[in-house]
């Protein structure tokens, strides 16, 4: 027995040496470029089982045209190669795919390797990392809410000391700048990051087929939506699908509805103020958005599954009673990433299709709401400085838009490049848009934009507070001055 | 065993019941998990896993067209013998003979079932779960030509081996540092002996949290983020505290007699540790090297403080958790994914299941 248990003992020393020994050889080479020229020689290239990413090489570097931007035109002349640029962000599996797609052109001709992570924690990840002076080299942002903290601290670098500012003013609609510029942390505004993708967020998906086969038709005011609402539930079905259970997101849906109510409803620089706190949550502008919402969201002959439904149904799961045959619902309002969860084998513009959410005061038109993700640069090297240009040019994201899924943000994109109608029809309608505004809750302070909104939707949806509660209890989580 | 007296019958089956109600409780939410991991996505999303057994349902037996009936759907309305509105339809009106006529979909596209209750099971099992989680999903992007471009997700084994390279490590490093400290702890004379055992013991209560931070912020400066190494170190720092005092429990309560005769004999202090407590504690040291290895092996936190910026050494949690998508939207994958993640540490758990129970009573009897 007593030599049995050294037997143990004894493998398990061996185990551990075997693996000290291995693994001592990763662990010297930190995620450090592959065949860095000068610089730095590190060992060998990483063993890792996961694929191989092989280091891109500066093979063919075609002549690049001129970008006009300084420290990319210098990349794509080969001046960078072998360097290594990290990249964090929150898309995983499918679209972490479309983001290696989107960069690799980028590394194909200048030789540079960038290094895209992500992560499903995408918070926790990157304050602690921040925190302890381990910054990715490139963040992208789902919120341009997050990115302020950290423009405030000083840790995010101003864009606008190296960037060519004509080249990017002509790159991006004003707007764009306006939200990418937050206080740095003088209290000066700082250029604190550049627009990659954004997504609309005011469409209506509808089945189409089944839509078409009884008769009804795309409305295009809020009353004929009202009205085909009522219809729809005269015939016997709830016209809406709605959920909003998010894990520690639940609510955000909720949000969006009012912020699109808000655009509809009031003036565009009323929109602006109530972003900036300026316009309380008890006005009555705000108080007509929730009203509007709740003429649909609280009755109980609207809704599938009512009130109680809309809360605890995943927002991704919302969507499939619309599939069943027949639909059990008609109408759900989401952006466009909601068709991942349609059923699969369901054809766009066959099965289903969308429309923009239709105006209700007539003086305000359609606007779009809109959303994106913005690239923040931490740390401060010239080949992080050519990808931060590169981001800010269309042909940063023209593979991702290709691929499906992404819309360009840039002036120097191409209609020409979406390659479904779903996408296309999206992006013409950000760009003929003339209101186009940012998701009212990734702006504000974290309290309120991802805190107090979300939540107090939620109870006011699920009855455990009334309306009135509901906005005063937002309000009094505005950050005081 | 069996005892005559009718009490003793009672706490037999009272005792009995109770551990079979809990040992249900425990394995059946596991069993349901494992039952769906086998089933494709739609029936995961649309119906319960306990479908599988066969169960009594409305079934479909006729289907009529609402349109070729001609009813009117505002008034009172007869079909296949029953009369009701609308609304009475929509719940299902049953028949005499045991049947259920139902109006599905609304009025103006409603078709008409005539349903009976019979017992049916749902035997739709598929391994494309699996085929998905160790192979790697097919990401299928449409080019603008139409044609479709298959590009292979990440697979399964790169993280498996990761988290092999990272737990089996983290699980011997404080194994055997904690089995030194303890013999110190428990048979050599220093001075402040007690002081640092109370030490050690208090850093039990430490959350590993508030480490994070300093711990990586000194990594930085190392330069060894993202690397085994780091996560190797943050794992034994993590693990010693209670391996030490579990190891101390046992490695104290060994017969002094054999001990002071070997030291006698003249045996120094490293012989008597590896001749003698490091083969006497064998059942101590497997179970905490289980316990170890089963939070090493789930660890998701650490893992993606420590490895979380280098994509190379991604675990296995780390694997699961973005394998879900961006927005969930492949969460029935997790089914399959628990189980295979589950496989090694079953193993583990089931080759040194024999100490496991003899360890955790560590010194309680011996006195």
């Amino acid at each position: 027995m007593r030599k049995q248990y050294l037997m143990i003992v004894a493998l398990l020393l061996v185990a551990v040496l075997a693996l000290a020994a291995c693994g001592g050889g990763t662990a010297t080479e930190a995620p450090k470029p592959t065949e860095a020229p000068a610089t730095q020689a590190p060992a060998q290239p990483t063993e890792a089982p996961a694929e191989p990413t092989q280091a891109p090489e500066p093979t063919e570097a075609p002549a690049m045209e001129k970008t006009g931007f300084e420290w990319l035109d210098r990349a794509y002349a080969g001046e960078f190669a072998g360097t290594t640029v990290t990249l964090l962000g929150v898309m995983v599996d499918e679209e972490a795919k479309k983001m290696e797609m989107a960069v690799k052109p980028f590394e194909e001709a200048t030789g540079i390797d960038v290094q895209y992570t992500g992560t499903k924690e995408f918070e926790t990840q990157i304050n602690v990392r921040v925190d302890a002076g381990d910054a990715p080299d490139v963040v992208d942002f789902p919120q341009p809410g997050l990115l302020s903290v950290f423009a405030s601290q000083g840790k995010v670098v101003d864009v606008s000391t190296f960037m060519n500012m004509d080249k990017l003013k002509a790159n991006y609609k004003q707007s764009w700048l306006d939200m990418a510029t937050l206080p740095g942390p003088d209290g000066n505004p700082i250029m604190a990051g550049v627009w990659h993708r954004t997504a609309g967020k005011s469409y209506i998906w509808y089945p189409k087929k089944a839509f078409d086969e009884a008769g009804y038709q795309v409305p295009t005011t809020w009353d004929e939506l009202m009205a085909l609402t009522q219809q729809i539930a005269d015939d016997g079905d709830t016209a809406w699908c709605i959920g909003i259970e998010s894990g520690a997101a639940t609510g955000w849906v909720a949000t969006d509805w009012i912020e699109n109510l808000m655009l509809r409803t009031t003036t565009p620089e009323n929109y602006d103020k109530w972003v900036a706190g300026e316009l309380p949550f008890q006005s009555p502008e705000v108080k007509r958005a929730a009203q509007l919402m709740a003429d649909i969201w609280l009755n109980e002959d609207y809704v599938y599954g009512g009130r109680e439904g809309i809360v605890s149904t995943f927002i991704g799961d919302a969507p499939a009673p619309m599939f069943q045959d027949p639909p059990a619902c008609w109408f759900h309002a989401q952006a466009p990433w909601i068709t991942g969860f349609f059923p699969e084998g369901t054809e766009p513009g066959v099965d289903y299709d969308f429309f923009v959410m239709p105006p209700v005061d007539e003086e305000y038109g359609v606007p779009i709401l809109v959303a994106g993700d913005i690239m923040a640069m931490f740390n401060d090297r010239p080949e992080v400085r050519a990808l931060m240009e590169y981001f800010a040019t269309g042909a940063g994201v023209e593979q991702w838009v290709k691929a499906g899924g992404a819309i360009s943000p840039h002036n120097d994109s191409s209609l020409d490049w979406y390659t479904n109608d779903i996408d296309r029809r999206v992006a013409q309608s950000i760009l003929e848009a003339k209101t186009v505004r940012f998701d009212a809750s990734d702006l504000m302070p974290a309290e309120v934009g991802t805190g107090a909104f979300w939540k107090a939707m939620t109870d006011w949806i699920s009855g455990s507070i009334d309306l009135d509660t509901a906005l005063k209890e937002i309000d009094e989580a505005w950050p005081k001055e | 065993m069996i005892s005559k007296r009718t009490g003793g019958w009672l706490s037999f089956i009272l005792v009995n019941g109770a551990l079979a109600i809990m040992v249900l409780l425990w394995t059946v939410p596991t069993f349901g998990l494992f039952i769906s991991s086998f089933r494709p996505k739609e029936e995961i999303l649309t119906t319960g896993w306990w479908t599988v057994f066969p169960h009594k349902e409305w079934v479909k037996v006729e289907e009529l067209r609402a349109k070729d009936l001609n009813l009117d759907t505002k008034g009172e309305m007869t079909i296949a013998g029953v009369t009701g509105t609308f609304k009475e339809f929509r719940e299902g009106i049953e028949t005499p003979d045991g049947k259920r006529v139902k109006w599905i979909g609304n009025r103006r596209l409603g078709r008409i079932e005539i349903q009976e209750y019979k017992w049916t099971v749902n035997w739709n099992f598929t391994l494309e779960n699996y085929r998905q989680v160790l192979m790697g999903k097919e990401i299928e992007i449409k080019k603008p030509d139409g044609s479709v471009e298959v590009i292979p997700g990440e697979n399964f084994i790169g993280s498996f081996l990761n988290s092999v390279a990272v737990a089996i490590p983290s699980t011997v490093i404080p194994i055997l540092i904690a089995a030194f400290a303890a013999y110190g702890f428990a048979w050599m004379q220093f001075s402040g002996k007690r002081l640092f055992f109370i030490l050690v013991v208090a850093l039990l209560v430490v959350p590993l949290q508030i480490a994070l931070v300093p711990i990586l912020r000194d990594y930085a400066k190392l330069n060894i983020n993202g690397t085994f190494l780091a996560i190797w170190l943050a794992h034994t720092g993590f693990g010693l505290p209670l391996a030490v005092y579990l190891l101390f429990n046992y490695i104290s309560t060994l017969p002094r007699e054999t001990l002071e005769s070997a030291f006698i004999d003249g045996a120094s202090h490293f012989t008597v540790f590896t001749r003698l407590v490091l083969p006497l504690s064998v059942p101590a040291l497997a179970s905490f090297a289980i316990f170890q290895f089963l939070w090493v092996w789930n660890d998701y936190l650490v893992a993606l403080i420590f490895l979380g910026g280098n994509k190379e050494n991604q675990v296995l949690t780390m694997h699961l958790a973005n394998l879900v998508g961006s927005r969930g939207n492949d969460w029935h994958l997790l089914t399959a994914g628990a189980f295979v993640t589950m496989l090694l540490p079953l193993i583990i758990f089931f080759s040194l299941q024999r100490y496991f129970i003899r360890g955790l009573l560590a010194g309680s009897v011996k006195g």
